[in-house]
């Protein structure tokens, strides 16, 4: 025990070390991260001559560092500009957009600035202190365990479907279909690609992204001198540190929130294959269901905020688990980083922590000093960063056209990722301007896929038997809690009411 | 009914498009997987089959509110002049020509010339100079960045050789 309280301590001093490495890495990661197509798994890829280069610690840090602060940068065009760099942050927009719009993009991005280093430092510790523990999470979840999971995220699409639940219904029920284009787990039969080849493995969803909320969005803000209300521009006009303050301020007040929600990326983090989409969903969709005013969510609500951004920061930690102590990497990001760190000579597993302690928990210390520097740098640019909501939209909108279009190019490569991109974004104008909602449609574009996967994964293990999705103890449980996290809401409004008119 | 009653009915006209794509969509991907699998249809057809309901019944709701004339069948706003006025229709036009040309023209160029037509056609026509200088910038930033610091595959053309010549040889 000593020895590893020895270990740790040293491998956080040896990482802030690294501090020159670090804070030029973390403004790197916030560029990658924040336009669509580029992502930290891309940008180490491209500077892999370089990362190869370095020395193995020096890698390491690059590498965990780049990791952090593209997760962290996702959230930030998504907030100002309602352009989530990632799918990891396709929920941060439901609320973190709204609060630009009233001119509280400053304290929108301080609440997610520090739900994120929390949030991501506190998991860094968890995700350290009960590694083989969390490694036995991904040996428990199999299909049937995992087809509730995306239930549990897809059930987000009646959340936001309050408002007009059979219009929600439909968006959500058509980006599941959309979702279900390409061939199929079994037998690789193509499925409504329209004779597209570029569609058979699915709907590649950094175009999805860019479309939908991209591209419909400066569809949309040209009607506008400027995205802000007219009282959110008075208040960006001069903007103070106050804002910054007060958005730390009730981050800080929310400390319970940014725990549990967290909690819920790591440990959906740890499932390889899972990521940060389905854990951002699934948190903000528990936030909600759990919230004494969830008709506020969706409308700039500070805990709708805090909930996907702490998760998506959880997640991070938790695809570290299985690549370390399983040599299993738990997302593209980590498989890259295992062939790097194999370049270098480190072989992953149990024996890891033996042979290779420095590397072990050189990682996690990476990622904790990584999240405590990103924390100190990127705070006080919060104030400078929500200017961007200030440019006129008649020079913001082709910007973000051009430069989110060719976001869609950068991961396959192929043009017709951007014509895709355009049919989406003329898909999102229309569902925007016919009051359904795009993030319902790309809920199930992201989802729908993988719930057809472990669906059909369940299906074929059991020979066809559909009660096999009641056959596991831990499978039930997660019924039980998807069950009562959709009866739950009801019930409490239904209390709530009953209380009133008892009142009145 | 008055004129002005008609202009606060509902616009089902645009709220119909949606649900019309999705009945079409969906019954176009029921075609492709008639002849499957049952592992190629079971998720398709139930969700489909949910889908289908959904909009059947958006459609009868439709179908009563018009009925009792508390809808209309306008577009409520969606396409008309507005867009061509507010340079809407450019900037969509503008949008399909980059996606058009990128492939041939480049990055550097076709961001170019789709910043500084956009930019002028939705400030209608007024500061062509603040629109060429931020088209300059932004497209030579982009090149610089993305292309030459960390080459990433972006769509090249004349520009992008010719600059790498000029690199190459010093």
């Amino acid at each position: 025990m000593g020895d590893t309280a020895a270990l740790l301590a040293t491998a956080f001093t040896d990482t802030l070390g690294y501090w020159w490495i670090i804070i030029p890495t973390i403004f790197l990661g916030l560029i990658v991260g924040g336009i669509p197509g580029f992502s930290a798994a891309n940008t180490i890829i491209i500077l892999l001559p370089l990362t190869l280069a370095m020395e193995l610690q020096t890698g390491l840090v690059f590498m965990v560092t780049l990791y952090c602060a593209a997760r962290m940068g996702a959230g930030i065009p998504a907030i100002l500009v309602n352009i989530p760099g990632t799918a990891g942050a396709a929920a941060t927009p439901l609320d973190g957009y709204p609060m630009t719009k009233q001119g509280r993009g400053q304290q929108a991005l301080a609440m997610s600035f520090v739900a994120s280093s929390i949030g991501g430092l506190l998991t860094t510790l968890v995700a350290l202190a009960a590694m083989p523990l969390l490694a036995r999470v991904g040996f428990y979840m199999h299909s049937v365990e995992m087809v509730v999971v995306m239930l549990f995220g897809i059930s987000l699409i009646a959340s936001i479907a309050a408002q007009d639940m059979l219009k929600g219904l439909i968006a959500g029920f058509f980006g599941l279909m959309i979702g279900a284009i390409g061939t199929d787990v079994v037998y690789a039969t193509p499925r409504g690609t329209f004779g597209f080849l570029e569609l058979y493995d699915g709907v590649p969803l950094i175009p999805a992204l860019v479309g939908l909320f991209a591209v419909s969005e400066a569809f949309i803000i040209i009607e506008k001198r400027v995205i802000l209300t007219a009282k959110g521009e008075a208040a960006m006009r001069n903007p103070t540190w106050h804002a910054t303050f007060e958005g730390i301020s009730i981050a800080l007040k929310r400390w319970w929130h940014i725990i549990w929600t967290s909690m819920i990326g790591l440990v959906i983090g740890v499932i390889p294959g899972a990521g940060a989409a389905i854990a951002s969903f699934v948190a903000y969709q528990q936030s909600r269901t759990y919230s004494k005013t969830p008709e506020l969510y969706g409308t700039g609500h500070a805990e709708g905020l805090i909930a996907p951004e702490a998760a998506n920061n959880g997640v991070t930690s938790g695809t570290l688990v299985p690549l370390l102590v399983l040599g299993i990497p738990g997302g593209a990001t980590a498989a890259i980083m295992l062939v790097v760190l194999q370049f270098q000579g480190v072989s992953f597993g149990p024996s890891l922590f033996m042979s290779n302690p420095e590397v072990g928990y050189g990682m996690f210390m990476a990622m904790a000093v990584a999240y405590l520097l990103m924390f100190l740098t990127i705070l006080p640019l919060s104030r400078y960063m929500c200017r961007v909501t200030t440019v006129p939209t008649i020079y913001l909108a082709p910007i973000i056209i051009s430069f989110t279009l060719v976001g869609a190019f950068v991961p396959r490569e192929y043009m017709f990722d951007m014509q895709l991109a355009l049919a989406f974004g003329v898909l999102g104008y229309l569902a925007r301007r016919t009051g359904y909602h795009v993030a319902a449609i790309l809920i199930g574009v992201i989802l729908g896929p993988l719930l057809e996967t472990y669906f059909m994964r369940a299906l074929q293990k059991s020979n066809g038997d559909i009660m096999t999705l009641f056959s596991s103890t831990l499978g039930n449980i997660l019924w039980l809690c998807l069950v009562a996290s959709l009866i739950l809401p009801a019930f409490l409004e239904w209390r709530r009411k009953t209380k009133t008119e008892a009142a009145a | 009914m008055s004129g002005r009653d008609y202009d606060h009915r509902r616009q089902m006209g645009g709220e119909l498009i949606i649900p019309a794509l999705a009945v079409c969509f969906t019954l176009y991907y029921f075609t492709t997987i008639w002849n499957s699998p049952w592992t190629a249809q079971v998720s398709a057809f139930s969700i489909g089959g949910i889908l289908l309901l959904l909009c059947a019944a958006f459609f009868i709701k439709t179908a009563l509110l018009l009925r009792s004339s508390e809808a209309s069948l306008g577009l409520g706003g969606l396409v008309g002049i507005e867009d061509v006025r507010n340079g809407r229709l450019a900037l969509v036009l503008a949008t399909i020509g980059y996606v058009w040309l990128i492939e041939d023209l480049g990055f550097t160029l076709t961001t170019f010339l789709f910043i500084a037509i956009s930019i002028t056609a939705l400030g209608h026509g007024k500061n062509v100079g603040r629109a060429t200088a931020t088209a300059a910038v932004m497209s030579l930033a982009g090149w610089a960045v993305f292309i030459w610091a960390f080459d990433t595959r972006f769509p090249r053309g004349w520009f992008e050789t010719t600059m790498q010549g000029l690199m190459a040889n010093g």
